[in-house]
């Protein structure tokens, strides 16, 4: 993984320095709340329902063990004793004091970490494939790309003070498990006919109260012009973003009010000027980026075959799990280890700090000490022997991190709510704790298949409710709890936004809902080999709509 | 009261009238049509005032008589002018001074600073105490390269810089 050299040491101290200058002057007064406002928010500071909140920023989803460690020593020393892995592949503290921040910060940039543009209206921690470099069907590892552009946008001049937040996530896989076609700009890592290696370059996804799909800005870019067309598009974003609306203000309405052909046409113009000047990258400084995410030495361990296949034949359980949790590694004797932070009934996305430490010292002794946070709220290990799979199954085992619920109904996403979130309409933990519990049977889970519940506290969509298989967001109606169910979303390849089922559920009739739904499903498709999503697309929402609520056709809440 | 302060330090004899109808001490400065219609018309130096929905490219056939630039930052969210100024320099040419005028804050002058601004009016009095320390809450290294000088760092192409 990427290393800091003297350079990124000295920005991220100055950076510390200049945030902690900040905090102080905020707290003497020199500063008002409604300017400081912005400078925190840029460095991960949220004020939340009870407490400030500190998002700390993990690149791409890379965290090496020692940061690992790093993390659950703040959570120990400054927190309440856990962390919560969130849905941009970052981790939130959810009990920080302000006046403790500064030191978060000192401690974090000892492991290479901090919480720059974790929010605020700027350019936002570039997310990428959690497989990368371990999986079989990459072009190559994006994150090289997505650690350029980590460096250019960091603390950006021109680009600091957007109309809206900025989000860019890159894949380098056919099969997107970057969900980049709902980001502001989704780039997929290609090669041309010749061989050449670029990206085609998704623009104006996004979710929110507007969910839309991103539309194809470029269907190859060489990677070469990486750094200047991406000015170009934030420039005219900068300049032509709506500034009026804070609703209105992403990139994604931009470009449907304008037009791709259009917006096209302005970044085109724009791009003429910069493509041949000082951002175009030269091959060797990618070379040179590329180098640090080599991977590790996978020597062969072919005895690992023969021993996972007598592990499976006497641990129904423990073959259970590999069945669900283990994804094929592009080493044959390896294996990508999802390590799921979705134990029946518990908060989706939390750790412990415990955990933290369990999980760097198994990625130490089976996993070359790398670590990945999935958008999906779980961690993965990306490159195991098959022959260390046992072990390390008892290991997560000794800290309750083997449940065996990968892309299952019970591994839910669920944004904060209204436990934590000041914006929120409703509760989502606890939603998802109670769907967690209905469908905890491993048997029934497994039946059901692959069947993705995503649910948001409110119309911001941090749970990304749209694009869940089943989608289900808090609103408020005559000041109670109300629950709108979508069907049919996805954030893969095939990116689609769920559609509105019918009038909202209150929180107490959510679960049948969400039964009633599955078992519709169950009943309508052709077999186990058709999972939900192909079901629904297949037959539509009539079925579902008419179970749910009887002949009486009703309109959405 | 408002200060100007230059890169060389504050300015007390300020030769630019901001106000929009003319009614301040000084020279005037027109806003974008109010200038190009001048500047069709005649041959005196420009001073302008670049809004930010304005398009400051439309200055390019007569930069080399545009003498002023103020650029306005009506909100501390609203970062339009970064990209007014970054365009005044880079793509026009634009040597100038380029003045940011609105409600600036201490905390946004480096950011100006680098994409080319060059003075800035602000009556923030802890803003004016901290800029009369010279003292700047900025960051000496860079990863982009922008209209500011800055030199470039061994090891990326992308990485500036700055004079201590
Ligand atoms: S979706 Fe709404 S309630 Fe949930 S975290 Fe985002 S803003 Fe808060």
């Amino acid at each position: 993984m990427y290393r800091y050299d003297e350079f990124d040491h000295d920005f991220v101290r100055d950076r510390v320095a200049q945030f902690t200058d900040q905090v102080e002057r905020r707290l003497k007064g020199d500063i008002s709340e409604d300017a400081f406002k912005p400078l925190r928010l840029m460095n991960g500071v949220y004020l939340q329902l009870h407490a400030y909140m500190l998002r700390v920023a993990v690149p791409y989803g890379t965290l090496s063990s020692r940061q690992m460690r790093k993390l659950a020593h703040i959570a120990r020393t400054y927190d309440r004793g856990y962390g919560h892995f969130t849905t941009r592949q970052n981790i939130q503290y959810n009990w920080p004091k302000l006046s403790d921040i500064p030191a978060i910060l000192s401690e974090l940039a000892e492991v290479e970490m901090h919480a720059i543009q974790t929010s605020g209206n700027c350019i936002r921690n570039v997310t990428a494939d959690h497989f990368a470099g371990a999986a079989a069907d990459e072009v190559a590892d994006p994150r090289p790309y997505a650690e350029i552009l980590r460096q250019w946008s960091s603390v950006h001049p021109e680009f600091s003070f957007l109309p809206r937040k900025f989000k860019i996530a890159i894949t380098a896989a056919e099969r997107d498990r970057a969900a980049i076609q709902v980001h502001d700009i989704g780039l997929q890592l290609k090669r041309n006919e010749a061989g050449e290696t670029g990206f085609a370059v998704y623009v104006g996804g996004g979710q929110g109260r507007t969910p839309m799909v991103a539309k194809l800005l470029n269907p190859f870019l060489p990677e070469e012009h990486l750094l200047s067309y991406v000015t170009a598009i934030m420039r005219v974003y900068n300049l032509h973003g709506r500034r009026d609306n804070k609703y209105k203000a992403r990139i994604k309405i931009l470009v449907h009010e304008t037009g791709i052909d259009n917006l096209a046409a302005q970044v085109e113009a724009e791009w003429e000027h910069l493509r041949a000047g000082e951002l175009k990258l030269p091959d060797a400084d990618i070379a040179a980026i590329t180098s640090y995410f080599a991977p590790p030495e996978l020597s062969d361990r072919a005895e690992g075959w023969a021993q996972l296949a007598a592990w499976k034949r006497t641990d129904e359980e423990f073959s259970g799990w590999v069945g669900r949790n283990v994804a094929p590694h592009r080493h044959p004797d390896y294996a990508m280890v999802t390590i799921s932070l979705k134990p029946i009934g518990g908060i989706p996305g939390d750790a412990s700090a415990d955990q933290m430490d369990a999980v760097a010292a198994l990625a130490d002794e089976f996993g070359f000490g790398e670590i990945r946070v999935t958008h999906e709220q779980n961690l993965v290990l990306p490159h195991v022997a098959l022959a260390d799979l046992e072990p390390l199954w008892r290991g997560l085992k000794a800290e309750g991190l083997e449940t065996a619920n990968s892309g299952l109904i019970t591994d839910i996403i669920a944004c904060p709510g209204l436990d934590y979130c000041a914006l929120a309409n409703a509760r989502s933990i606890p939603v998802a704790q109670e769907i967690s519990n209905r469908f905890a049977d491993a048997r029934r889970q497994e039946e059901i298949g692959e069947l993705k519940i995503k649910i948001s506290g409110c119309i911001n969509a941090c749970g990304h409710h749209h694009v869940g298989h089943i989608g289900i967001l808090g609103v408020e109606k005559k000041g109670a709890e109300l629950y709108q169910i979508t069907l049919g979303g996805s954030a893969d390849e095939n990116t689609s936004i769920g559609e509105i089922i019918g009038r909202g559920f209150e929180p107490e009739r959510l679960t049948d809902a969400i039964e009633v739904i599955v078992d519709t499903y169950l009943a309508e498709r052709t077999g186990r080999e058709e999972p939900f999503i192909d079901c629904y697309r297949r037959v539509g929402a009539a079925p579902f709509k008419l179970a749910l609520y009887g002949g009486s056709e009703v309109e959405a809440a | 009261m408002t200060r100007i302060w230059t890169t060389s330090g504050f300015l007390d004899n300020d030769p630019w009238d901001l106000s929009t109808d003319g009614s301040g001490e000084g020279a005037r400065v027109l806003s974008l049509d109010e200038a190009l219609e001048l500047a069709a018309g005649s041959n005196e130096p420009i001073a302008v005032r670049i809004e930010p929905a304005d398009d400051v490219t439309r200055l390019a056939p007569v930069v080399d008589r545009v003498v002023f630039v103020a650029v306005n930052f009506p909100a501390f969210s609203d970062g339009r002018a970064f990209s007014h100024a970054s365009l005044l320099r880079d793509r026009l040419g634009y040597t100038g001074e380029i003045r940011a005028i609105g409600g600036v804050l201490l905390d946004q002058v480096p950011f100006m600073l680098r994409v080319g601004i060059d003075s800035v009016a602000t009556s923030h009095g802890p803003t004016i105490e901290r800029l009369a320390e010279n003292n700047l809450p900025g960051i000496k290294l860079h990863y982009q390269p922008a209209a500011a000088e800055s030199s470039p760092v061994a090891g990326y192409s992308w990485r500036r810089r700055s004079a201590p």
